[in-house]
């Protein structure tokens, strides 16, 4: 692409969530959801492929109703209440038709048919801002928020989530749209606890966030867009595929990996809640997604050397890995020991 | 005067059915008009018509009327223009057909200026005016942030439809 071009879409990307995060006016909020919706378009479909131009635009029309939803909101609140500040949505359909429309643009059951779609018709690069850098506009917006919101809807879509993000993920070959399903199925745990504790929510972002860069980054630098792909991919950075087993176990939520911290949390929380059978429920949901987490470390690494194989590593190595993916690597699967120093910073 | 409100309203909600279930674009952009006008008419009710003839003027005015000379510039790449012989003719009948129907209307008279019409009184302070100077002031910052929105939906169209049939609106 262009590179002026480039440079305003990504700095639109920037503007667009800092306006939205830093916003206490509903229309501010709503503008930075609108300019990050527009921004990012030409970035999906960058390939010009068809696909690509279908998932732009499901991409924009999704977006485009859940930011009108957003809107209506607002003013359902103004009507009643007479103030757009956002911590005082006290109006309760005001609080449901939020919810709805925040579910809509992070991807939660039951509106989440758009992002395995988007997500494999656009670049990893792109995917990567997607999983991450999109989803935190509407997480601000649900956590300054969450003292009003409807708690039930948040478990249903939560555990709703969970289940459908591990199940849809059981069948898939196309690591985007497995990584899809994973985000999809992070964001039930983010969803669950944001009434009760919105501080873990966010932590659960954060590590979530951190750990996805990691796998974009590295299937991204091997290239890999399937399963089959994946299984040769050791021969051009060994070192590399046997990291991304640590890194998709830490992103399953296995102890002693990074992963485990969010998921030991929001447990603990929702226990205090009065709420274990709930958390028995989404952390046994969990383990459909820690089978699909398996498949692909198998892919990567459990074929490795010593036993036979019929390839050897490459000799010639195209480009360096990005060093930012060691440091990204090292971070999402060694930062169980500090927790509490985690738990001071979120 | 509840029920045309109303009756707006509905206006309103037909014309935006009417632009997404348009068999063509030509055809959708008369649901446009509709839900347009009726939204203008809509906010006049609300007392705020400032806002409405700005409405009007820049939807209807700029954006619809832009939309329509692309639209018959792609499909007659080549109009005849006023040098044409033909139009010239075509011209003049017209001309004097309308000056012979004003003349027997008796409105040449009016616009000579016959009678004087009463001042309106115009409310000290309205809020639709003192809201757009507010927008300018205070709100200077929503004017540049949705200035830069505005601007970025162009910059988007233009990367998204960049390269004929090599771009995103090829026939596939």
């Amino acid at each position: 692409m262009n590179p002026q071009a480039k440079l305003v879409f990504i700095a639109s990307l920037l503007l667009g969530s800092t306006i939205t995060i830093s916003s206490n006016h509903w229309i501010m909020a709503w503008t930075g959801l609108e300019i990050n919706t527009l921004a990012i378009l030409p970035l999906i479909s960058k390939s010009h492929h068809p696909r690509a131009i279908e998932a732009a635009t499901k991409y924009f029309l999704t977006q485009a109703a859940a930011s009108a939803l957003v809107l209506f909101s607002s003013m359902t609140n103004a009507w009643h209440t007479g103030q757009w500040d956002i911590t005082q949505l006290t109006h309760p359909m005001s609080c449901l038709i939020l919810t709805s429309a925040i579910a809509m643009k992070l991807g939660l059951v039951p509106f989440h048919f758009w992002f395995p779609e988007v997500l494999q018709g656009s670049p990893l690069t792109t995917g990567l801002i997607l999983s991450t850098a999109m989803k935190l506009p509407p997480l601000t917006l649900l956590f300054m928020t969450s003292h009003s919101l409807n708690p039930t809807l948040l478990v249903i879509l939560a555990i709703l989530s969970t289940a459908l993000g591990g199940w849809m993920g059981l069948n898939q070959t196309q690591t985007r749209k497995i990584l899809a399903f994973s985000s999809i199925s992070h964001l039930g745990w983010m969803a669950i606890i944001i009434t009760y504790n919105p501080k873990l929510t966010l932590l659960n972002f954060y590590l979530y966030a951190l750990m996805t860069a990691t796998v974009f980054m590295t299937l991204n630098s091997m290239k890999v867009l399937k399963l089959s792909t994946l299984m040769t991919a050791w021969t051009k950075a060994p070192s590399l595929s046997a990291i991304l087993l640590l890194t998709l176990l830490s992103l399953a939520g296995l102890p002693p990996m990074t992963g485990f911290l969010p998921k030991w949390l929001i447990i603990q929380e929702l226990t205090k809640q009065d709420m274990a059978p709930t958390a028995t429920i989404i952390s046994l949901l969990s383990l459909l997604g820690l089978f699909f987490y398996l498949r692909l470390a198998y892919c990567a690494t459990i074929t490795l050397p010593p036993h036979t194989t019929n390839h050897i590593k490459q000799w010639h190595i195209n480009k360096p890995t990005n060093p930012l993916i060691a440091i990204l690597a090292s971070l999402s699967i060694t930062l169980l020991p500090i927790a509490p120093m985690i738990l001071t910073i979120i | 005067m509840m029920e045309f409100v109303l009756f707006l309203g509905l206006c309103f909600v037909l014309g935006g059915l009417g632009v997404a279930s348009n068999p063509s674009p030509y055809y959708g952009v008369m649901g446009l008009v509709v839900a347009a006008v009726a939204g203008c008419g809509w906010l006049v009710s609300l007392g705020v018509s400032f806002v409405s003839l700005v409405l009007v003027m820049v939807y209807l005015g700029g954006m619809l009327v832009v939309f329509v000379y692309s639209v018959s510039l792609a499909a007659d790449p080549y109009p005849e223009s006023w040098v044409d012989w033909g139009v010239v003719g075509y011209g003049f009948g017209m001309g004097l057909v309308v000056m012979v129907g004003l003349v027997v209307g008796g409105v040449l008279g009016m616009v000579m200026g016959e009678g004087v019409l009463g001042s309106e009184e115009l409310l000290s302070v309205r809020l639709d005016f003192s809201g757009v100077a507010v927008f300018y002031s205070y709100g200077v910052g929503l004017l540049l942030i949705g200035g830069w929105g505005l601007l970025l939906t162009l910059f988007v169209v233009l990367e998204l439809v960049r390269g004929l049939s090599r771009g995103a609106i090829r026939a596939v």
